[in-house]
């Protein structure tokens, strides 16, 4: 970017020091505008994603393909016969994405306490494998972890004030069997959750599977889902798609699903906050453009006879153009470092060290996932790339009228003052 | 004097008129076969096999009842279950679990859930004897079964504010003698959710009831409850207080 038209454009934003800063600054705050938003809007949805998929559900799921959507207790992987779970688990962790695996089983039944009883689902983990998948076992709000074959359960927060129970007390479990019978045991409760998924909360108790297995009279070969923890949300589809190759998914009748088929909903959310983002970019910089628009109009008119002269000189109306464009990209380079001196060291900031909105909003629920406000920001290399362009772009359509009209000046009439 | 003879005229022709109308009195024949199945009072030994895709089991259970408002239920077999019993009184019902010494309320949400892993609800249990409360009763089809015996078939429709799951319900009765002989349970769309046919009329007591109830649910043609009674006797001698909470615990 050299030559006469590009330095006289350049050295045009000096004429009137107050008005290019003006200038440049509508267009930095447009351009801070939309990277802080898209910033924002990536940390909201990877934040989703994470708190949908690490608090009680994993990023992929395998189940037997029959499971889902009625949940039987009967469609266990591998069917009537179960399957081999170490075998299966260590045959998952060995992909390279995937960080954690842990299996789990299913019951429906009843739990009470005194005169309280509520329905509930039993949901039978591995304590050890499960804390290192998810998050809501770890830390407990209050108590410890059940110990396997000690008859000890954890059940959340919200069902502990509906049954009036606390760590210590003793619940009855009452479940259909496998068997048809209707199993019965007594419980102490070593510990209390908390997921903030009130529904969740109040309808699910936690025991070790073994001894789920045991009360509903199921073989420990015999569970429901194996929940599988990946590196990368956002890879968990390509990687669900490598493990039902290595499983071979087909033959043994199970089915593996990523967390974009397990909550669809989430997953269409995300999309539509990424087509959402070409919004804002549109109309923040449209609005931008008429702001440079009417600054470049009133600085193109000001020089009528410089133009004039410049025409009667001999030069063309097209290097006219030329340096009202240079003068308007000008601005756009000088609003661009405004802007990357300000959102970057911000969006280093929220990113590695996002500051608590907690005071603000207090725990926010949306499609089933907990969200903790803070200024969270995440990263999208093609949004940012597209607001760079985008204002630049601005700034060149905004001054491509007021540049045409310069051109245009009728060098004699101008000159002798008409 | 005029008046008196125009009175009796009318009271006359009434007279004549009524019995006809009432030959056929949904009603009154419901509320019949009802009072007749159920006595004031009953106790009985039943066998309850449940049979589905995934296992199949036989309960021997003793079986108390007093009016419509209460009755015990409590398992003799399976040796490990025994003692398991289920009280309904009135609306609520409790399952005492012999093997835990705790008595459970089924909660509200769960009425709609298996009884003992039968094709059974919660709410069967406590419904079970309000027929003509909650519905209102027209017949359908007074004629011959296919097998030539003489039937009618009424069809029950829940009344406007009455708490039930169903959406109508048709019900069978042989003109003969009133006994029951096929019901068939609808949802609200009309779809068919399950059957019950009663057979095998035995003599308990002094009264002929179907001494056989099979229920079958309809989107799963292979499974079935079947009840038989093996000793039933009404109008026993019976209180109220029988039906304690005390009494669920009390282990036999």
């Amino acid at each position: 970017m050299t030559g006469p038209w590009w330095r006289i454009g350049w050295r045009n934003l000096g004429r009137n020091r107050k008005r290019t800063a003006l200038t440049a600054l509508g267009l930095a705050v447009g351009y801070i505008a939309v990277v802080f938003m898209v910033g924002w809007a990536e940390g909201i949805s990877a934040e989703l994603i994470e708190n949908a998929t690490s608090l009680v559900s994993g990023q992929i799921e395998i189940h037997d393909e029959e499971y889902r959507p009625e949940r039987s207790l009967y469609d266990t992987i591998g069917g009537r016969d179960g399957t081999d779970v170490e075998t299966l688990l260590r045959d998952i962790t060995a992909d390279e994405a995937v960080v954690a695996a842990a299996p789990r089983a299913y019951a429906g039944g009843l739990v009470s306490s005194g005169e309280a009883t509520s329905a509930g689902s039993l949901m039978g983990v591995d304590p050890e494998r499960e804390v290192a998948l998810t998050r809501f076992l770890d830390p407990l709000v209050e108590g410890r972890l059940p110990v396997p074959g000690a008859y000890e359960l954890v059940v959340g927060e919200e069902m502990a004030r509906q049954l009036e129970v606390a760590v210590g007390d003793e619940l009855v479990v009452v479940a259909s069997a496998a068997d048809g019978s209707m199993a019965n045991d007594l419980y102490t409760i070593a510990g209390i959750y908390s997921t903030g998924l009130v529904e969740f909360d109040a309808a699910t108790a936690v025991m070790p599977i073994t001894d789920l297995q045991a009360l509903v009279v199921l073989d420990p070969g015999r569970i429901h889902e194996i929940a599988v923890a990946t590196a990368d949300p956002a890879a968990a589809g390509a990687t669900a798609g490598r493990l039902a190759a290595a499983l071979g998914a087909e033959e043994r009748a199970i089915a593996i699903a990523p967390w974009a088929e397990l909550n669809p909903v989430l997953a269409e959310y995300i999309s539509l906050a990424d087509s959402l983002y070409w919004i804002f970019i549109v109309v923040i910089f449209a609005i931008a453009s008429f702001g440079i628009a009417n600054t470049m109009l009133m600085a193109t008119f000001e020089r009528r006879r410089e133009f004039a002269v410049m025409l009667a000189l001999g030069s063309s109306p097209g290097s006219i153009v030329g340096s009202v464009l240079y003068e308007a990209m000008a601005i756009g380079l000088v609003s661009l470092a405004l802007g990357a001196a300000v959102t970057g060291p911000l969006m280093i900031w929220f990113y590695t060290a996002p500051p608590s909105l907690g005071w603000l909003y207090g725990n926010v629920t949306l499609q089933g996932a907990l969200l903790t406000p803070t200024l969270r920001v995440g990263i999208n290399v093609p949004a940012w790339t597209w607001a760079t362009v985008g204002l630049i772009l601005t700034a060149l359509i905004a001054a491509f009228y007021p540049a045409v009209r310069a051109a245009r000046v009728p060098p004699a009439d101008t000159l002798s003052g008409l | 004097m005029r008046s008196t003879t125009i009175g009796l005229t009318v009271a006359a022709l009434l007279a004549a008129a009524v019995p006809a109308a009432a030959q056929v009195d949904p009603l009154e024949i419901i509320d019949r076969v009802d009072r007749l199945l159920r006595g004031d009072s009953s106790r009985g030994v039943a066998t309850m096999e449940v049979v589905t895709e995934h296992w199949e089991r036989q309960m021997t259970m003793e079986i108390w009842s007093l009016g419509t408002d209460y009755s015990l239920v409590r398992l003799r077999a399976p040796q490990r279950e025994a003692g398991t019993a289920t009280l309904k009184a009135e609306a609520d019902i409790w399952n005492y679990l012999p093997k835990v010494d705790r008595t459970i309320k089924v909660p509200a949400s769960m009425m709609g859930g298996a009884w003992m892993g039968s094709h059974f609800t919660n709410d069967d249990l406590v419904k079970e004897s309000r027929l003509i409360e909650d519905y209102d009763i027209e017949l359908a089809f007074d004629g011959e079964n296919p097998d030539g015996v003489a039937v009618w078939e009424f069809r029950l429709t829940p009344k406007p504010d009455a708490a039930v799951v169903w959406g109508s319900i048709e019900y069978r009765i042989r003109q003969s003698d009133d006994m029951p002989l096929w019901t068939g349970f609808y949802d609200e769309d009309g779809e068919l959710v399950r059957t019950m046919e009663h057979g095998e009329f035995t003599e308990f007591g002094g009264r002929t009831v179907p001494g056989v109830m099979d229920v079958y649910p309809a989107d799963k043609p292979d499974e079935r409850t079947t009840i038989r009674y093996e000793e039933l006797e009404f109008d026993v001698d019976l209180e109220p207080a029988f039906f304690s909470l005390r009494s669920l615990q009390r282990r036999r």
